[in-house]
């Protein structure tokens, strides 16, 4: 995590598998995506991703759920078991079962259908982005859970535990920055770095509010708690810092 | 009155059973003593009666066979017994012009029918004249009842017995022994119905608990016939509503994910269009229908849910909603606590908090939440500055697909569910919800659910589930 560059590579496209049984979904996430810079190539069910995979070299795959013939979870765990290819699933909203089912077959994250595409732009930007940070240091997969300070965060559920026990509701983009901020601690990151990390989800919004106000909802979140104050420092003229002894588990945090 | 008298009455099976068992009982014993009185009783008295005039005949005959009168008085009162008293006199001691009452008759035809030869000889049946007859006295006839029987000489014998046709008494012998075996009755019968009723009592509170929450436990059927009979009916109809909303929900499933799939490809194809005025029109749309989709399967789940119970603070999950609210550019302010845990289902909580503060900002301009602590509950106000809601529609609009603005045109649209979303998610978690309207325009929505103590050990109790299973998944 040290070697990571504390800016964004530009180049953070890739070849993507996108597995959908609905042919006109494939073919607008497809266009979608290659309009954004990725190659994409489609598979409608378990043996044409199979296919594809043996024979092309896929950075992400995009996997639908609910899959005629073989359920996506259980590919999940096919492809889980011989490599760890990035997988990005596509579920049913608001169905927990669903989202927990995808997650424990070795989803890196996941959508809820109907997703937005930006939504899912920015998964596949941030699943990507950590999968090769990753893999620049040689470990095999992103780290699943992240703990600082008594706080414990779950990456691939998204979900922020504070030092008390409680659930911490945070916003995509609040998660997505403190990601940012956990990955990059104790170094400083530039507000335009920082921009970066949530250029996916704020781009073209009209209401788009700037980076500070962000962060200073971050902030408010984890002052709440003891444990949260200072967390996140200003660093004048030059933008933030995150100061905590970050710990990484790919089980749960002690 | 009939109040009054109805709460007499027992309710419990119980005790309804106890009443119907003392009742027979006392029937039962009445009855029983009756029967002994009227036949065996009748026997016994039949054969002492016989007896004593059997003695009357021979000792009168005794008494004639002597000549002297000191002789027969003497001879009457030798042969006087307890039971039986003899004299001798000129005269009868019943008087000639005594009454002859029923009772006198009824023991002169007995006695002449009970030994023949007593029919020969001329007698009188008669009380002993103390003057109470006279009076009118009732208790007379409870009174000595006196035979006398004529000598040929026209002297009297006279016979005077306690046993003598004399009424029984009631006795209370039977009485208290009828008592003490109501009371043992009752004592048995409470302890073998307390048992004998456990089943029943079950049933009802499986009835009474009963919810497609959880997971289903099954009745034993155990107890009395029909009881089973009860808990497998139940047990049946359980079943039968289980499964017939599983398979409306399972449709539903079917059609909501049939759903999704269009709106998805819509979505694609706003992405993909050029015009930014449409596309953005397109997303409200779809967002709009999305919307509906979900409250209409949150409802029809009826509180069901997968989720797991946990330990959230509440307070981010308002922040979360209201920063969302400040990006699309509505007044909304947020005070009070910056921590407030409790224990629920995130998903739930969250859909129901953002149910409440989207209404607030779609009828009322400003609106002012704040979060405090009274009595162990963490209190949301959510105040909005819109027309409140009119004082006889309060409880209405917690109906489904109650919506208030029919009256007033469709522009705000919505599924009319989310209050009753709202008021489902709120009371599972043991809250409450209010509604009033501000003295100064406007509605308060107030809702109130129970803080988790962090300090106790409720929480790793509750975090616990959690975990293992995040322990399971990696």
């Amino acid at each position: 995590m040290n070697q990571a560059p504390a800016s964004i590579s530009s180049d953070d496209h890739g070849h993507v598998l996108v597995v959908d049984d609905d042919p006109q979904i494939r073919l607008l996430v497809a266009r979608f995506l290659q309009r954004h810079g990725y190659q994409v190539t489609g598979a409608s069910d378990g043996r044409g991703m199979m296919d594809v995979l043996a024979h092309t070299e896929i950075d992400l795959i995009v996997l639908d759920l609910m899959l005629p013939g073989r359920s996506g979870v259980e590919l999940c765990r096919e492809v889980r078991a011989t490599s760890q290819v990035p997988i990005v699933m596509l579920t049913a909203r608001s169905e927990e079962s669903d989202r927990i089912l995808g997650l424990e077959g070795g989803a890196d994250d996941y959508v809820t259908k109907p997703f937005s595409p930006r939504e899912l732009l920015a998964r596949v930007r941030a699943v990507l982005r950590r999968s090769r940070t990753a893999r620049g240091l040689g470990g095999a997969r992103a780290s699943e859970f992240v703990s600082f300070d008594g706080w414990k965060m779950d990456m691939r559920r998204r979900e922020l535990q504070s030092p008390s026990g409680t659930l911490v509701d945070l916003s995509t983009g609040e998660f997505d920055l403190l990601v940012a901020f956990v990955e990059h601690a104790n170094r400083v990151l530039s507000r335009e770095a920082l921009m970066q990390f949530a250029k996916a989800r704020a781009s073209d919004d009209p209401f788009d509010r700037t980076i500070d106000v962000q962060i200073s909802r971050l902030r408010r979140k984890l002052e709440a708690d003891r444990n949260g104050w200072q967390l996140i420092k200003t660093i004048r003229g030059a933008g933030y810092m995150f100061t905590s002894s970050v710990r990484s588990h790919e089980g749960l945090p002690a | 009155m009939r109040r009054s008298l109805s709460r007499l009455f027992p309710d419990t099976v119980a005790s309804r059973a106890i009443l119907i068992l003392v009742a027979a009982l006392l029937a039962f014993h009445f009855l029983g003593y009756w029967a002994y009185r009227v036949g065996v009783e009748g026997l016994a008295t039949a054969a002492r009666d016989r007896g004593l005039a059997e003695r009357m005949v021979s000792i009168k005959r005794a008494i004639a066979s002597l000549p002297e009168a000191p002789d027969r008085d003497r001879v009457a009162h030798d042969l006087s017994s307890a039971s039986l008293e003899v004299h001798w006199s000129k005269v009868s001691l019943v008087l000639g012009s005594a009454p002859q009452t029923e009772r006198t008759r009824t023991m002169e035809a007995r006695l002449k029918e009970l030994v023949p030869d007593l029919a020969a000889e001329s007698f009188r049946v008669g009380f002993a004249d103390d003057g109470a007859l006279e009076a009118g006295d009732a208790d007379a006839y409870k009174h000595m009842m006196l035979v006398s029987v004529r000598l040929d000489d026209g002297s009297w014998v006279n016979f005077s017995s306690s046993a003598l046709g004399a009424t029984q008494h009631a006795d209370w012998s039977v009485l208290a022994v009828t008592i003490c075996f109501g009371v043992g009755i009752v004592v048995v019968a409470l302890l073998l119905l307390s048992w004998a009723i456990r089943p029943l009592r079950d049933l009802a509170i499986a009835a009474e608990r009963f919810s497609l929450d959880q997971t289903p436990q099954p009745l034993s059927e155990s107890g009395p016939a029909e009881v089973r009979r009860a808990a497998r009916a139940f047990n049946t109809m359980r079943e039968r509503i289980q499964r017939l909303v599983a398979e409306r929900m399972q449709a539903l499933a079917a059609v909501s994910h049939d759903l999704r799939t269009p709106i998805t490809r819509l979505r694609l194809r706003s992405e993909l269009l050029d015009d930014d005025a449409a596309r953005v029109m397109v997303d409200a749309d779809l967002n709009e229908m999305e919307g509906m989709i979900d409250s209409t399967l949150e409802y029809l789940r009826g509180g069901v849910s997968s989720e797991p119970i946990r330990a959230i603070d509440i307070a981010s999950v308002i922040e979360t909603i209201v920063d969302e609210q400040l990006d699309q550019g509505q007044k909304v302010t947020l005070s009070g606590l910056s921590s407030a845990p409790v224990l629920g289902r995130f998903l739930s909580l969250k859909r129901a908090f953002s149910n409440i503060i989207g209404n607030a900002v779609k009828y009322g301009t400003n609106v002012a939440i704040s979060i405090d602590e009274t009595d162990g509950h963490l209190v949301v106000a959510v105040e909005d500055e819109g027309p409140g809601i009119p004082p006889s529609d309060m409880e209405r609009v917690f109906h489904p697909f109650v919506r208030l603005e029919e009256s007033r045109g469709r522009e705000t649209g919505g599924s009319g569910l989310g209050l009753t979303i709202a008021s489902a998610v709120i009371h599972s978690h043991g809250g409450r919800i209010l509604l009033a309207n501000r003295s100064s325009g406007g509605l308060r929505v107030t809702l109130a659910l129970p803080k988790l103590d962090l300090e106790s050990a409720q929480v790793i109790e509750a975090v616990r589930p959690h975990l293992r299973d995040i322990r399971e998944s990696s």
